[in-house]
């Protein structure tokens, strides 16, 4: 996770990325689920650097939705 | 918003927080604290609200991307980001349609949007991440500005002021006095407040009149265009004749000419006529404000209050950073002194990583010297930081807060431990005299025990006159019990000095009484030697000292 986790500003960045995409957009955390294109919602899930969540996509892009957010993620984490 | 004759003159009686008329156009900053003007609906009025809620939201957009845009331009990328963040954060998804989910059941869409808007606040407010737990403000910030939207008060935007204008509000916190940009501040009139609060200090700081404390009266004045201020008197009139204006542009002549009358006192140094010194210097509240208090004619620094510092961040700072600050200000005066008060923050301000319990009374609580003790990742770089900043100038630190002899000696034994530390490690420090706030009843009493251990007393009046008087210095109803004018605290300040003069230690005074016309002659006559005030105030002073 980036290094404030789904914080305000790091959460937007996540839900601008995943705007871009019409598929529709899941993020769970601790079995927790949240809207990835809300960042209230996103923020909810208080995730945090090295905490581990799972990103479900469904829809026409779904996958590269999913790899677009992962490369998103990955990058922010070094 | 119904009928209203915008035509008609306001006016607004509050209190005089800083002198100086003038006559400006109205910018109203939202009120935190929103309330519906309908709590709901009915059926047939559901299609329609929700039209609302989504033109609202989109104002709201567009006025938050222009801020981001604007900040950008100018290279505040930080700053840029937050408001991205906002924008986000109004389009939500999940906002828009909880919101409809209530308007469909009749609840107005003003009503709907801050209640959700203040559910998600609080969950967030209740979570363990201190950051996350803070964001609750953002969520809170954005949906109060889609209500005002819908409310027909258009949210500006401070950082959007453009024309220099007259700011009304309910009140302004720090943040938001920072966000107005340069000179785009003519004055304010707030419905809460006394002349102690932070918008009263921000006024007397930029040298621009304020009216604080007019109450419900401002509600009535918000749709105006222009309104007149002299901050003086504490009065106000939006909406003002003709008659009125000119009234007002007499004085605020006036005004300038009383301040170009004291030009010369920014040049001279503060003595009595029978040739006693008495160093008339600036309070100062950051970094930012060491030209423009140099530029007051400034004598040194009585009081650098450092918690700019610590506000509005994720970490704390750095023994490094901190150091730079602590230079940059002793740097500037040089030869003259500044004087370094440690953290004085308590339950009312936020901390970053520091575990603060909420607490009913945050001014009777853990806080100032109280907290630092106890916190020695905080108290210690700060203190080194101090230490080392004091080689390149004539640095004083001073402790706030303290009740006994016992949070003094504590803290002094910290002090030393560091200067060994840096010592040891060959770090280059100066001296530092040490001093301590009188600013608590129990410190004034114990004055004489008090001034053995310490090279000079400092009394807060602002925080003296709350305790003794036991009166909050934000309540509007108490302002007869805010001044230092009074026997209680004037037999505090007296016994205080004597205690000092006993033991051969000097006495100052930062508060604001400081800077009170009428309280000069009789600080000095207490044997008062130094007098620190917000830098509007020091040429005025330095003439009243002069006359003595």
């Amino acid at each position: 996770m980036p290094e404030a986790g789904l914080h305000a500003r790091p959460a937007s960045l996540f839900v601008k990325t995943a705007k871009q995409f019409s598929s529709s957009i899941i993020v769970v955390k601790d079995g927790r689920e949240a809207n990835a294109k809300s960042p209230m919602k996103l923020m909810t899930l208080g995730a945090k650097k090295g905490d581990g969540i799972l990103i479900r996509a469904e829809g026409e892009d779904e996958e590269e939705a999913v790899d677009a957010l992962v490369k998103l993620i990955s990058k922010e984490e070094e | 918003m119904g009928e209203k004759e915008i035509s008609k003159p306001v006016e607004l009686v509050g209190v005089g927080a800083s002198e100086g008329a003038v006559v400006g156009p109205v910018f109203v900053h939202v009120a935190r604290e929103l309330k519906p003007e309908r709590e709901s609906i009915s059926e047939d009025e559901v299609g329609a609200e929700l039209e609302r809620v989504e033109g609202a939201i989109e104002a709201v957009t567009e006025k938050l991307s222009a801020t981001g845009e604007r900040l950008r331009d100018v290279g505040n990328e930080e700053e840029a980001a937050i408001f991205d963040a906002h924008v986000e954060l109004a389009q939500d998804p999940e906002l828009s349609s909880e919101v409809e989910e209530r308007i469909r059941n009749l609840t107005s869409s003003e009503a709907a949007v801050l209640t959700v808007g203040e559910e998600y606040a609080q969950m967030f407010a209740a979570m363990e991440d201190e950051y996350l737990a803070a964001r609750g403000d953002d969520v809170r910030d954005v949906t109060h500005q889609i209500a005002a939207e819908l409310m027909g008060r258009g949210a500006e935007e401070l950082e959007a002021l453009e024309v220099p204008s007259v700011i009304l509000a309910r009140g302004l916190a720090p943040s938001d006095t920072a966000r107005i940009p340069k000179g785009m501040a003519l004055g304010f009139v707030t419905a809460e407040g006394s002349k102690t609060s932070h918008v009263s200090i921000m006024a007397r700081l930029m040298g621009i009149p304020a009216v604080v404390g007019v109450g419900a009266a401002l509600d009535r004045a918000l749709g105006a265009e222009t309104v007149a201020v002299d901050g003086g008197e504490g009065y106000a009139v939006a909406n003002p004749d003709p008659n009125t204006v000119a009234e007002f542009e007499r004085k605020q002549e006036a005004v300038a000419e009383e301040r170009s009358a004291l030009e010369e006192f920014k040049y001279v140094e503060g003595r009595t006529r029978d040739g006693r010194r008495i160093e008339v210097s600036a309070n100062l509240g950051s970094t930012d404000e060491v030209e423009e208090a140099l530029s007051w004619g400034a004598e040194g620094v009585g009081l650098f209050r450092t918690e700019f510092l610590f506000m509005e961040r994720e970490e704390l700072p750095s023994e490094d950073e901190q150091y730079e600050a602590y230079r940059r200000a002793a740097e500037a005066f040089g030869e003259k002194p500044v004087i370094v008060r440690t953290l004085d923050v308590g339950g009312d301000k936020d901390l970053p990583g520091i575990d603060q319990p909420e607490e009913e009374n945050p001014f009777l609580g853990w806080r100032g010297i109280r907290m630092s003790l106890d916190v020695p990742e905080l108290f210690k770089p700060q203190l080194r930081a101090i230490l080392r900043a004091a080689a390149v100038g004539n640095l004083k630190l001073m402790f706030p807060m303290i009740a006994d002899i016992e949070e003094l000696r504590a803290a002094k034994e910290i002090l030393e431990e560091c200067q060994k530390e840096l010592e040891r490690e060959g770090a280059k420090i100066g001296p530092v005299e040490v001093g301590m706030m009188v600013e608590t009843p129990a410190a004034a009493v114990c004055a004489e025990e008090l001034a053995k251990e310490v090279s000079f007393f400092s009394i807060g009046t602002n925080d003296l006159v709350q305790y003794t008087l036991a009166a909050d210095r934000g309540n509007e109803r108490l302002r007869r019990l805010q001044s230092a004018d009074h026997p209680a605290v004037l037999k505090f300040i007296r016994y205080t000095c004597e205690a000092a003069e006993e033991t051969g230690i000097w006495v100052g005074v930062c508060g604001e009484a400081a800077g009170e016309p009428e309280l000069i002659p009789k600080l000095v006559k207490f044997g008062v030697t130094e007098l620190s005030m917000n830098t509007p105030s020091i040429p005025k002073a330095k003439k009243i000292v002069s006359e003595l």
